[in-house]
């Protein structure tokens, strides 16, 4: 039976939380953990209780349990609003849900949390020493979003090769995407990529669909030349432009011939009718 | 509650003429702040807690008040909280907190009733310690546990509540809940009068919380439950409004004391009449003709009136009911409302008043709750894509992807369409992730043996790519859609197996191709049985020969599109190894050297079952065809007599077919009907080789290749109601050997009917229960194959399913057929059989 075992089952409540402090300033957070979790509801009302919870909050942030320690810290600066630590709490409630924000390739429900809680950090202390850092944070989640979105928006247009109907579905996320984020670094990429799914969705359908479709790899192709005439891949865009616009320019002779046909006729009777 | 009072109260008034006007309040300073009614708690740190401080500005009424107050409250300590303004001068202000203090509830116990009970009650009541005994909690605790004993049948229960004080430092009390649950109530008889159209024991079958006494009922025993005979009051009007009774009505109802432990219940039902559909209208349809709706509805002019019914054909088939018309092509607002427009006699005019509404394009896909799974491994499943018109037969479609990934629970899987301003519409896809990894632990210390036992682990959901990424290991790198089985089993030195197996469901994540590998070994010793008793030391260290064969596979597999998506073909590309040393495994004098075999597979396979873990509908065929290359067509080694056994087989060759078709259907209810054949087969190139020893079929029990019954190059197939690897049919029916018995058959067929039924669904354990009829039979050369030639069997069993074990089954399985040669029985017989897996045949 080890000591600590010993005292946490026949200490009372008092040697029980000096040991916690103790524990805690030592580093040995499992062990603090456990007995400020012990003494928490026996200490409720009590002088000790208002540390006791901020120092349980505090030994879940360092044992990385970063849902718990969000959670402990919240309901710390909620329940001790007057706290000389409430301002803690709060940068470290925000600092948890920094840290507990999944990959950008799963949910992002937990960094849209984070990024509320830490605006709302800097919002309630304006002169707080942690400001700064907490608006680096909030760049760093923002650019996780944006990670996603580019990620999910260029997805269709990798798996495009195993259904054409993707490409249209690229076309359309990649112009969301650019739409939402007007200054992103991935743009030019995207700008691109738009131009070859849509070339590609047109060469690949039904003649009917063809002049709408390459009418838009046109429209596409002068977005892209106008604001990244130096994309490295402007010159593959170029010569789908100048494809598309051959294949408009065939359309619109045959039309034109229809018409004439269409004409012609006319022309035909009205000279027989004027012999 | 808490109150704030000022000025009102009779300590306050005679100095403090307090203003307490809502519409205008006023800003003081608190010059004083004090504490009254505690006795156990703290006063300082309950001034802290109320968030006031002396020399603060507070305006009176508003918010700050009101906020200590419910802070206070908040915590659970206290049953009353009342604020004063004790003094005002001026602006100064003077408060007091006054509070009322209450035990907290220190321990729940529960007099008069069994642990179990008890248990659950804990559950239900949750009565969290550390709480305020406060009247209206003894009072709620009462009438919950009474309430949760009547929902059981008993309806006599009394319930009493006393708090006693145990800490009188702290201020707990112990809640002793003395219950006297009486004796279940049971039904003695139910009368029920009035029915005459419809039979009375359907009426009977539709009250399933509400049942007579009757010897031998086991599942559902008869009580009295007040709140499900109201629920089965409304069942038996829904019968009624099905079977086009659309008038009928529970007019009365009558339940009275029977004796002590029993009621009897009656019933009164009034059916009215049976009304049929006579004309059918549109309105509102510009994009279908009346004629075409109709067809699709499938309703003509004499059918029943049934509510359910019709709601069934407008919203409740997925692709072919009325909503799918529209909404596969976009209508997503579309909405059909039935009115009956005339009613004569028994007949009803209905008219179907539609809303076409916009075509909707998809802009977005949403996806939430995928906290382990990668966004693209989910993305690629998704059927419906952005820029295509709303269908809802995709998002059915998509549902069932993602419940067969495996790594989503299949009943939480969300999906909801949010329409946008634009006229498009974004989908927005839930998932909640749960385990898929699973693994099988086995094992032991057999003495001289050594270690005995299975070590398996299959993770479906592994990422290769984070292998070196320490952060991703938590525990297993996890969320790329790979799946990586590893395996090792082992019988002390005697037999060990060691196999992995890796597959990547996208090659390069841009097509839906598939690539594996696997690898294994297999080893497999014979020793000397008589050293057992003159050398028991070394026993199973000492060996006489050996068995040994080393695999290593390579697959490709692409998904097709014709006929449809449903396909998918697979090739791979094996090379094995098998090496005897000493022993003649096969019974054909090979005793000692290396055979190689080199295999093309190729397996064409259609599955469209619904759900993996419990299959309500769809069916999976696939055909797998293997070839060695044809050696015998430019050597002689392998056909010449003359030539060493040990040469002939250096090089195996076969070709082997194998069928497999599972099909699943509803038949009523939870009830669902699976029915299966295999078959196999195994033929030579060169009717001057012999058939090849490896590969060939053994059939009879669990099918599991598992200790005991070592897969040494053989295809293991059960038959339930016969021994494992029995069932032989030998050359002319005569009896055979044990070595050709063991050597195996080179055709077999099995049939299967099965009926399941689910016992539970939830995801942490799926159980169902089965009945089987199966026949299957296994020849020792083509002469004799007679498909219709089968042993036959039948049986029940049972099959849970935990994510982290896989599926485990037992089953009962009775043969009726007399196994010709069998030594160990000659007769029919039952027996039992334990499955670990997945059985594919």
């Amino acid at each position: 039976c080890s000591p600590f075992q010993k005292l946490q089952k026949t200490g009372t409540d008092d040697q029980k939380y000096q040991a916690a402090v103790t524990y805690f300033k030592k580093g040995e957070f499992y062990r603090a953990g456990l007995l400020f979790e012990e003494l928490i509801p026996i200490l409720k009302g009590s002088t000790e209780s208002e540390m006791a919870q901020f120092y349980r909050a505090h030994c879940e942030y360092q044992q990385q349990n970063y849902q718990l320690s969000s959670f402990h810290f919240k309901q710390f600066y909620e329940t001790f609003a007057r706290s000389d630590y409430a301002h803690e709490a709060m940068y470290f409630y925000a600092l948890s849900l920094y840290k507990d924000s999944p990959n950008y390739n799963l949910d992002q429900s937990n960094t849209l949390t984070a990024m509320a809680a830490l605006q709302d950090f800097i919002n309630a202390h304006p002169q707080s020493p942690f400001r700064q850092e907490c608006t680096q944070y909030i760049a760093v989640l923002r650019d996780k979003l944006e990670l996603k979105a580019y990620d999910k928006a260029k997805q269709y247009y990798k798996t495009s090769a195993a259904n054409i109907a993707n490409y249209r579905s690229s076309v359309v996320s990649i112009t969301n995407f650019l739409r939402e984020y007007p200054d992103s670094k991935y743009n030019e990429e995207l700008a691109y990529l738009r131009v070859d799914a849509q070339y590609h969705l047109a060469k690949n359908s039904f003649a009917d669909k063809w002049k709408e479709r390459h009418q838009e790899v046109v429209n596409y192709y002068l977005a892209l030349v106008d604001k990244f005439p130096k994309s490295p891949d402007i010159k593959k865009a170029e010569r789908m432009y100048e494809d598309s616009r051959k294949e408009l320019e065939t359309i619109a002779n045959q039309e034109k011939e229809k018409l004439n046909q269409q004409q012609k006729p006319a022309k035909v009777t009205a000279t027989t009718a004027s012999n | 509650g808490g109150r704030i009072t000022t000025g009102q109260s009779p300590v306050a008034s005679p100095t403090s003429p307090l203003d307490l006007n809502y519409a205008d309040p006023k800003e003081y300073e608190i010059a004083g702040l004090t504490v009254t009614g505690n006795k156990y708690l703290d006063p300082n740190s309950l001034l802290s807690l109320t968030g006031l401080k002396v020399g603060d500005k507070v305006r009176i009424p508003g918010e700050s008040i009101n906020g200590a107050i419910k802070r206070l409250m908040g915590q659970g300590l206290l049953e009353d909280v009342e604020i004063l303004a004790t003094k005002v001068e001026g602006n100064q202000i003077t408060l007091n907190v006054s509070i009322k203090e209450q035990p907290r509830l220190y321990k729940v116990t529960f007099v008069g009733i069994k642990k179990s009970e008890q248990d659950a009650l804990k559950d239900k009541v949750k009565l969290n310690l550390g709480r305020l005994i406060s009247n209206t909690l003894i009072k709620n605790t009462q009438l919950s546990v009474k309430k949760y004993f009547i929902e059981k049948g008993y309806l006599n229960t009394k319930v009493k509540i006393l708090s006693v004080p145990t800490d009188s430092t702290r201020n707990q009390a112990t809640m002793r809940v003395s219950i006297d649950k009486g004796s279940k109530v049971k039904i003695n008889n139910i009368e029920i009068r009035g029915r005459q159209l419809v039979e009375e024991s359907k009426i009977r079958m539709k009250m399933k919380g509400t049942k007579q006494m009757r010897f031998g009922r086991l599942f559902t025993p008869s009580k009295f439950v007040p709140k499900k005979f109201e629920e089965d009051k409304q069942k038996i009007v829904e019968f009624y409004n099905k079977e086009g009774y659309r008038d009928a009505a529970v007019t009365f109802d009558s339940v009275y004391a029977h004796d002590d432990k029993t009621v009897n219940i009656v019933l009164n039902i009034d059916e009215g009449q049976k009304y049929y559909i006579r004309n059918i209208t549109w309105e509102g349809n510009y994009l279908y003709t009346d004629e075409l709706l109709t067809q699709v509805l499938g309703l003509k002019k004499g059918d029943v009136y049934s509510k359910e019914d019709i709601e069934k054909r407008k919203n409740g088939i997925p692709g072919s009911d009325l909503s799918s018309a529209y909404m596969d092509k976009g209508y997503l607002y579309f909405n059909a409302e039935d009115v009956i427009k005339s009613v004569e006699g028994d007949s009803l005019d209905l008219e179907f008043r539609i809303f076409e509404g916009k075509q909707a394009t998809i802009n977005r896909i949403i996806l939430n709750g995928n906290t382990k799974t990668s966004d693209h491994v989910v993305l690629r499943e998704i059927r419906t894509l952005p820029g295509q018109k709303f269908s809802k037969t995709d998002i059915i479609r998509t549902q069932r992807e993602l419940s067969t990934l495996g790594y989503f629970d299949p009943e939480k899987i969300g999906i909801n369409p949010v329409p946008q301003p634009d006229g498009t519409v974004d989908i927005e896809y839930t998932v909640e992730e749960k385990p898929s990894d699973q693994i099988e632990l086995s094992g032991g210390w057999g003495g001289y043996v050594g270690f005995v036992g299975t070590l398996g682990l299959v993770f479906n959901n592994f990422s290769a790519r984070n292998i070196t990424n320490m952060k991703a290991w938590r525990p297993l790198p996890a969320g790329d859609g790979q799946k990586l089985a590893l395996r090792f089993q082992a019988n002390g030195r005697q037999f060990q197996t060691y196999s992995l197996t890796f597959t990547e469901p996208w090659l390069g994540g841009r097509k839906p191709n598939s690539f594996s590998v696997s690898l294994s070994r297999t080893i497999y010793r014979i020793s000397d049985p008589s050293s057992y008793y003159s050398n028991p030391s070394s026993y199973g260290k000492n060996f006489l020969g050996s068995y040994g064969n080393t695999m290593i596979s390579l697959g490709l597999g692409r998904r097709l599109h014709f006929p449809d998506d449903y396909f998918q073909l697979s090739n791979s590309l094996t090379y094995q190894r098998y090496e005897l040393n000493n022993y003649d495994i096969f019974g054909i004098g090979l005793r000692n050297g290396t055979s190689n075999s080199i295999t093309f597979n190729t397996t064409l396979a259609r599955n469209s079952i619904d759900n993996p873990q419990f299959p309500r509908s769809g069916s999976s065929i696939s055909l797998l065809a293997t070839f060695t290359p044809p050696y015998s067509a430019f050597t002689n080694k392998t056909t010449d007599a003359n030539v060493d056994i040990k040469d002939r087989y250096k090089w195996v060759e076969y070709h082997k077919w194998m069928f497999d078709a599972s099909w699943f259907a509803t038949v009523t209810g939870k009830l669902v009907l699976n029915a299966r054949a295999h078959m196999g087969f195994l033929g030579r190139y060169n009717s001057r080789t012999d058939f090849s020893p490896f590969e060939r079929f053994v059939l009879g029990g669990s099918g599991l290749a598992g200790t005991g019954q070592f897969a040494l190059a053989q295809d293991i197939i059960g038959l339930r109601g016969y021994n494992d690897r029995d069932v032989y049919t030998g050359i002319n029916g005569i009896s055979p050997t044990p070595q050709e018995k063991s050597r195996g058959g080179l055709a077999f067929s099995k049939y299967v009917m099965e009926l399941r039924y689910p016992v539970s669904l939830n995801p942490s354990a799926t159980i169902f229960v089965l009945t089987f009829l199966e026949a299957g039979n296994n020849w020792g050369n083509f002469k004799n194959y007679n498909p219709f030639d089968l042993k036959r069997s039948a049986g029940v069993g049972a099959r849970i399913f935990m994510p982290a074990f896989g599926l485990i089954g037992i089953d009962y399985g009775y043969g009726f057929d007399r196994m010709p040669g069998s030594q160990t029985r000659v007769g029919p017989g039952g027996q039992f059989h334990f499955t670990i897996g997945q059985q594919i045949r």
